[in-house]
Formats: C-alpha cells, structure tokens, sequence
C-alpha cells in the first residue's frame, strides 16, 4: 500500500504491506530508531509515538490506521535543537538509567501534558501506567513529569 | 508477518462492498489491538484485511429517539470521558476507563471488543447490564439487530457470519431512578485483565424504599460474560440495606459456582466474587430509602 503520513511535522510517503506494524515502518522503513520495540504486545509501552495528538503502542498500529494521519516520535521532541524541558528534567531528576523505556516514558508523558499542563499526580501515574521500567522506579519518573509540567513551558504545542 | 489484502472503504455506503469480498480468513481491523498480536504470533493470517479507520460514521455516541447509539469505532478513551456516556451508562464509561493502558484506550474500539469475544473483555458485561442490541452489517448492505448474548456465544467466538461486521450497539439511556456499576478485580489495579468483573443495573423505588429491578453480569467467569437470574433476584424488591448486599454478594459467589465448578481458580473466584459484589454495592451507593441520587 502507498502510506502517506506526517511524521514529526514533514510528510513522508512510502510503499509498504499493509500488515506493517507502525513500529517498523519508523525503525526499518524510515531509520528512524530512536523509538524502541520492548514486548511487542502492547504491554510495555517502550515502543510508545503519539498519534494525532495521543499516545499509542506503535506495536500494536498497522500502517493502514497511520495513512493520513500525525505521528510525534521521540526523535520530533528536541529536533536538531536543544532538548525540551521534560527530557532535560528526566535527566535532572535521575528519571533514566538504561534508558530502554525512556522514549516512551516521554512520549506518554508528552501526551498527557499537551492535553493536561497540569496533571496531579495520580493523573501522571496513570498516563505511565502503560509504561514499564525495569531500572529506576517511577518515583523519579514522576517527579520529572511534575517538575516539567511545573515549568509549564510543554503546554505550547510539540515542539 | 504475512501479508495480506487492504480494502479501506472510506464510508458506511462502500462497506457493503468490502464485506463481500470476505472470506473465513478475512479480518476487520477496528483498533487491532487484538488482530495485530494474532497476526504476530501467527494465529491468524487473513487474505484480506478490511480496515474500518475510515469508516467515520461507525464512531463517535448519539441520543436519538430515546436510544442511545454508541458506534463500534468509538474507542475507549472517548467512551470514558463522554458526558452522555458518563450519565446515562455509566457502567459502560467504567468498564471503558479500566480497559489496558491509556495507549490501549487510545485505539482498541468497543466494536473489537465485543468481536474479539474474550471472556474478561470488559466492554461485554457492561453491555449486557445495559440490555444493549448490536446492529450488524452485512456484504448485501442489511442490518439487523440482535441482543449481546445473542453474539458472544463463547470464548472468542461470535455468532457473527463471514462478512459481517457490528456498526454500533443501541441500549435504553438509565432514567433518573436507574444507577449502574461496573468493577472488576485483576492482578493489579491499573492496566490489568479482569480475573473477575461485574456490572450492576438496579431500578430505585423511593415510594416502596426498595430496588425494583436488576440487571447483573458478570464477566471473566466462565466462557462468556452472563446475566444470572439468581443474583438480580437477590436485590429485586429488597431494601437498599447490609442485609441486600450481603445477599448480593452470597448469589454472585453461588453464581461463580454453578459457573465453573471444578476449575482451578474456583476457590479464589468464590471469595474474590464477595468482595467484588461489596465493591459494586458500594459503588452503585443507593441511598438507604432507595431516594434517585444524581452525582
């Protein structure tokens, strides 16, 4: 199938079977790796993009269901510029060690707060219930998420 | 995975046409968070995928004619923040908001759920709760309409032909005196499947300060979600006191008996069924003289 879409602000199409996963089509199709594969069954939330303005399990989207649409991966956060105040509170508050979940840790995180800038903290929890991590905890997770929706400067959009 | 056929009709009118090419192999694509993990693991490998994202008409919730119509494409998210939802079948905004993870939500559709036919599918015991009917579609372009019990007959299996897809299901909206619960139990609190669930229909009578009429299903017991006479019996014309819920609570453990006798989780679902009932009593919080209370 011709798969036209809008990922992180510039339209790509591409020529795949219609069985491909949204995953591969990032990571295989168009190299982009930053997002990454963890359980491939939806449970993880590692492989987490946001589409058309909410967070969704990459593994479990097939092309089909992106034509047309809007995907932000991790990579259309900072760009080429500097990070975004979530990602370098991540980093401030120690909310990374191996890092496999930290893309969509922030992608969850990104999704709740351009709808929410203000999330208490059981709201914060439950937008990363469906993200796993296997290092740090959450503890540091959440207190990062709240620090940036504190600095209140994610509200203004995706980039 | 292997690959397959694409038809994406772009509206209710070109649907007809797509079923029609349907084989037994064939397979909707509603949310696919279901199909896409079938595929993966190669239980299933469809020759043609019908992908219903750009059937519009089939999401989204309407009020019409004193029926309210939730399309099968209306996903989980949507259905647990809809205000008419929330008022008017709110078991069914429950059941939404405890279905997997926000990403989950996100996608998976109450259409896929009720096809998908899983014994712990949330979705399916709200439903039943509700009375809900499902409209089905078919490759001539007929709908019919037929009771949820009627197409869930086992696990992962509907009453659904080769070709015909759920456009939406319709239920009565609950009237000022009606309250309604959904609860479920799993292994945690948060993006869990259900080990055990439950949804709760009951009619209040101010003027006798008794419930009037119940509706109960419970989910996750068995091969498919149920309504049990004997447990609606328990509350119907009883008082809204301890003495009801703890009656309550004794039919729906003699329910999950007579469900699954003899399988391993008995022992725990029997006890786990008791508290479950506490939960939805309290949950549906009837007021002592069974007065209509509106949040």
């Amino acid at each position: 199938m011709r798969l036209t879409f809008t990922v992180n602000g510039r339209r790509r199409g591409i020529e795949v079977p219609a069985t491909t996963r949204l995953i591969d089509v990032l990571r295989v199709h168009l190299g982009m790796t930053d997002t990454k594969e963890g359980c491939s069954e939806g449970e993880c939330g590692a492989c987490t993009v946001i589409l058309d303005g909410k967070a969704v399990n990459s593994c479990l989207v097939l092309a089909p269901q992106v034509n047309g649409r809007d995907v932000l991966t991790v990579e259309g956060l900072a760009g080429d510029a500097e990070l975004t105040v979530l990602q370098a509170k991540f980093i401030e508050h120690g909310a990374i060690q191996c890092g496999y979940c930290t893309p969509g840790m922030l992608m969850s995180a990104k999704a709740l707060l351009l709808h929410d800038p203000d999330p208490s903290e059981t709201e914060i929890r439950m937008a990363l219930a469906g993200n796993i991590c296997r290092c740090t905890g959450y503890t540091a997770i959440v207190e990062a998420v709240q620090d940036a929706a504190r600095a209140g400067v994610e509200q203004n959009g995706p980039r | 995975m292997a690959h397959a056929e694409l038809l994406t009709p772009t509206g209710l009118g070109d649907l007809p046409a797509a079923l029609a090419g349907m084989t037994q192999r064939s397979r909707l694509l509603a949310g696919g968070t279901d199909l896409v993990n079938a595929m993966r693991r190669d239980e299933c490998r469809p020759d043609l995928i019908v992908d219903l994202s750009g059937v519009r008409e089939l999401a989204g919730v309407r009020r019409e004619d004193g029926v309210l119509r939730v399309g099968a494409m209306t996903t989980f998210s949507q259905l647990q923040v809809d205000p008419v939802v929330r008022q008017y079948a709110a078991c069914l905004a429950e059941a939404a908001a405890q279905v997997g993870s926000t990403q989950i939500r996100n996608i998976a559709t109450i259409g896929g759920n009720v096809a998908n036919a899983s014994p712990c599918g949330d979705s399916i015991p709200a439903l039943m709760a509700l009375d809900a009917c499902v409209t089905v579609l078919d490759g001539d372009g007929r709908t019919s309409s037929r009771p949820i019990r009627d197409v869930v007959v086992g696990p992962g299996a509907t009453s659904l032909s080769t070709g015909e897809v759920i456009i939406d299901f319709t239920f009565a909206p609950l009237r000022p005196h009606e309250r309604s619960v959904f609860v479920k139990i799993g292994s945690r609190s948060a993006v869990t499947v259900a080990r055990l669930s439950a949804a709760v229909v009951v009619e209040c009578n101010p003027a006798a300060g008794t419930l009037s009429a119940a509706r109960v299903a419970l989910g996750a017991v068995g091969d498919t979600a149920f309504r049990d006479a004997a447990v609606e019996a328990s509350l119907e014309g009883r008082p809204a006191n301890e003495a009801t819920a703890q009656r309550f609570a004794e039919a729906c453990a003699n329910a999950v008996c007579a469900s699954i006798p003899g399988r391993h989780s008995l022992p725990y679902k029997q006890h786990a069924a008791v508290g479950l009932a506490y939960d939805a009593w309290n949950g549906l919080a009837v007021s002592p003289t069974c007065e209509p209370v509106w949040d």
